[in-house]
């Protein structure tokens, strides 16, 4: 029976967290505040990943560098796809009304032209380098570099986030967008541009986190979806929309994961994933922290 | 209008020596591989394989039939990972695109699905990246499978080795798919047969995340031997997490992926001394060719091959190659050709005995400073065992 209270299961259920709220934080964004369903969410992240490998195996240039020029190519992404296939939308009323289902057959179209694309530009070979790949003893924890960074960084971008939502003055703005578009509208917030920073935004963030897990995972065109999933279970389980639940989802669906297994057996992994999933679900529909639909 | 005329007529004759050039008619090569979907990935190096076999024959002039040589024509078709389509993509090339000839489908679900449509057909196919104990009981007359590294086989291989090398406790972690699943059956059984205690024997479920909680367990039951039954995404997992822990143990072998080069790429030279599952190295120089397919995908591709599917497709290709420089495209002379001549590979002489391979041995190979060298059986090395002493970095 391994020892649960031992540091180096607690720094992987920390890290693996990390991961999670990471991958679902773009995501979350765009749903929760545009209620458009982002099923290539995980093709945005491979997007990012294959930008940082390219980076690193053309000019040497290290993840920590080039996640900044990630953020911008990602960003900008975003905003010709906001532009060309969503903002006009948003002008007729029919449209707009299904937006959300239309979404999600435009973003899985999206999805697969992204994968195709993919395999056409780079081969669907897997990919991978080496980068911060020292172990690095913390605490009588032994840990690969690459998998502290993406801690910290992951804690840093959520609490970026966290405190732009809170104190900024655009934040603060969306919040009012999510509680009553029209009303906000009429006190002077121009929604156009407030969506359009959202769905920028959580493209950056998902491309900054495929850059970031570029360190440690094999790449290729297809396996963004499997992170989709993940980042969707992650924002339903804590709540549509709620940035502090998706990071309780995120710890809660690591803490099954590795303290579940530790306890059962590796071999009920997905089971306990996602029965405890369901089971939340049952008792609390909205997720976490999410707000009940009236 | 004069002009147009002189213009065409020019053409017409410099087509006519062109064509005269080019009299041999194609021979028609159908395949279906994924191209898309899950197992994109993995197929990639096998696909790269065919699509490289293809241009070498080219090259010389086309396939040799009945003496004379033609072009080969490519015609796929993608099955988008998904069995059931391999069967469709088949029964058309057979009824609607009428192909010559054809290469196999990737993966052992793939293999198996088109077996009923190529006995129905009568279409002979040698099959390359498919290796199950399904095999034993397959009855079929149109497919051959030249995997040396059945789980029986390859388990009393394993074993073989581990009781040279003086291990006597051993731990075992195996990801619940197919393949690691039968490995870790036959393994078990061919462990106790050979009297070595299993000190440990834990299964995960496929999309874990991180091993280090297995590998925390692997380091305190101490074993001299790991066998880690995992494929290429949890294999990455396991020699992570194996890394971190310091887990020092002189043998650990790793079932599929261990060989691929971007495992060489995201380990370097801390894959060192890891054993890996699979049947060839290009270190091998009394197989034919094996140097030379090895430099020619890296100089094509810039990447080394697989070591595995690559292997497997290219020879299946070869085992074609020379059973129709043989008996021609006849089908049914092609059968009796492929079940009965012994081909020379890049992977040495292979034969089949009802479907398997009757010649190769099951091997066990190991990185060594960056080159994958065979290290078991003894009759086959080309290096001997070197114990793994710690991680490199």
């Amino acid at each position: 029976m391994l020892d649960l209270l031992s540091p180096t299961l607690l720094l992987t259920a920390l890290t693996l967290a990390s991961i999670y709220a990471l991958i679902a934080l773009g995501l979350n964004l765009i749903y929760g505040t545009l209620r458009l369903l982002n099923v290539a969410h995980g093709e945005v992240m491979m997007v990012g990943a294959y930008l940082s490998y390219w980076m690193h195996v053309m000019w040497g240039v290290g993840t920590l560098a080039s996640v900044f020029l990630v953020i911008l190519v990602t960003g900008f992404l975003g905003w010709v796809c906001y532009r060309t296939l969503f903002s006009k939308m948003d002008r007729y009323p029919a449209l707009a009304a299904r937006m959300e289902s239309n979404s999600l057959l435009i973003f899985f179209a999206l999805a697969v032209i992204a994968q195709n694309l993919g395999v056409l530009a780079f081969s669907a070979d897997p990919r991978s380098y080496q980068y911060l790949q020292d172990i690095v003893h913390v605490a009588g924890i032994s840990v690969t570099l690459n998998r502290l960074v993406i801690l910290a960084g992951s804690v840093l971008v959520v609490a970026f986030v966290l405190f732009f939502f809170r104190r900024g003055l655009n934040g603060m703005a969306i919040r009012a967008l999510i509680q009553n578009q029209d009303a906000a509208s009429l006190i002077g917030i121009n929604i156009d541009r407030m969506k359009t920073v959202v769905f920028c935004a959580g493209f950056a963030l998902a491309g900054l986190a495929g850059s970031l897990i570029s360190m440690t995972e094999s790449i290729t065109p297809f396996s963004g979806f499997p992170y989709t999933m993940a980042a969707f279970v992650v924002i339903i389980l804590g709540g549509l929309g709620s940035i502090v639940g998706g990071v309780l989802g995120a710890l809660l669906l690591a803490g099954i994961e590795v303290y579940g297994s530790a306890l059962t057996s590796p071999a009920y992994r997905s089971i306990l994933l996602y029965g405890v999933f369901i089971v939340i679900l049952f008792i609390r529909p909205q997720g976490l922290l999410g707000r009940r639909v009236a | 209008m004069k002009r147009l005329i002189a213009c065409l007529s020019l053409c017409a004759a410099a087509a006519i020596p062109l064509s005269s050039a080019h009299a041999a008619e194609p021979v028609r090569i159908g395949m279906g591989f994924p191209f898309t979907g899950a197992y994109a990935a993995p197929a990639t190096d096998p696909l790269q394989a065919f699509r490289l076999w293809v241009d070498q024959v080219n090259d010389k002039g086309g396939l040799e039939v009945e003496g004379e040589r033609r072009p080969i024509e490519l015609v796929t078709y993608d099955d988008q990972s998904d069995p059931a389509k391999t069967v469709a993509v088949y029964e058309k090339l057979i009824t609607d695109d009428k192909v010559d000839l054809l290469l196999s489908p990737w993966g052992a679900p793939s293999h198996f699905a088109v077996v009923g449509t190529l006995e129905r057909y009568g279409f002979p196919v040698v099959g390359s990246t498919a290796s199950s104990l399904q095999i034993r009981d397959l009855k079929a007359q149109n497919i051959w499978f030249p995997t040396s590294s059945i789980p029986d086989q390859q388990a009393e291989a394993v074993v073989s080795f581990l009781k040279a090398q003086g291990a006597t406790k051993v731990a075992l972690s195996t990801v619940q798919l197919g393949y690691a699943q039968e490995s870790r059956r036959m393994m078990l059984a061919a462990l106790k047969k050979g009297g070595i205690e299993v000190v440990l024997d834990r299964e995960y479920a496929p999309g874990i995340q991180d091993m280090t909680p297995i590998v925390s367990e692997i380091k305190r039951a101490n074993p001299d031997a790991v066998l880690s039954m995992s494929y290429q995404a949890d294999g990455i997992l396991y020699l992570r997490a194996a890394r971190e822990q310091g887990l020092t143990t002189p043998i650990q072998y790793v079932l599929l992926g261990a060989t691929a080069a971007y495992f060489k790429k995201m380990f370097g030279p801390n894959l060192d001394g890891i054993l890996a599952m699979g049947h060839w190295s290009p270190e091998k120089s009394d197989w034919p060719g094996a140097r030379e397919f090895a430099d020619a995908y890296k100089q094509r591709y810039g990447d080394e091959p697989d070591y595995l599917g690559s292997t497997l497709a290219y020879m299946s290709a070869q085992v074609l190659e020379q059973a129709v420089a043989k008996v021609g495209l006849d089908k049914d002379k092609l059968r009796e050709a492929i079940a009965t001549s012994e081909f020379s590979t890049i992977n040495g002489p292979v034969r089949f005995d009802g479907v398997a391979n009757a010649v190769t041995p099951s091997m066990i190979l190991q990185q060594q400073n960056g080159t994958t060298q065979i290290v078991w059986p003894p009759e086959v090395a080309t290096a001997d065992f070197e114990k793994r002493t710690g991680w490199a970095n």
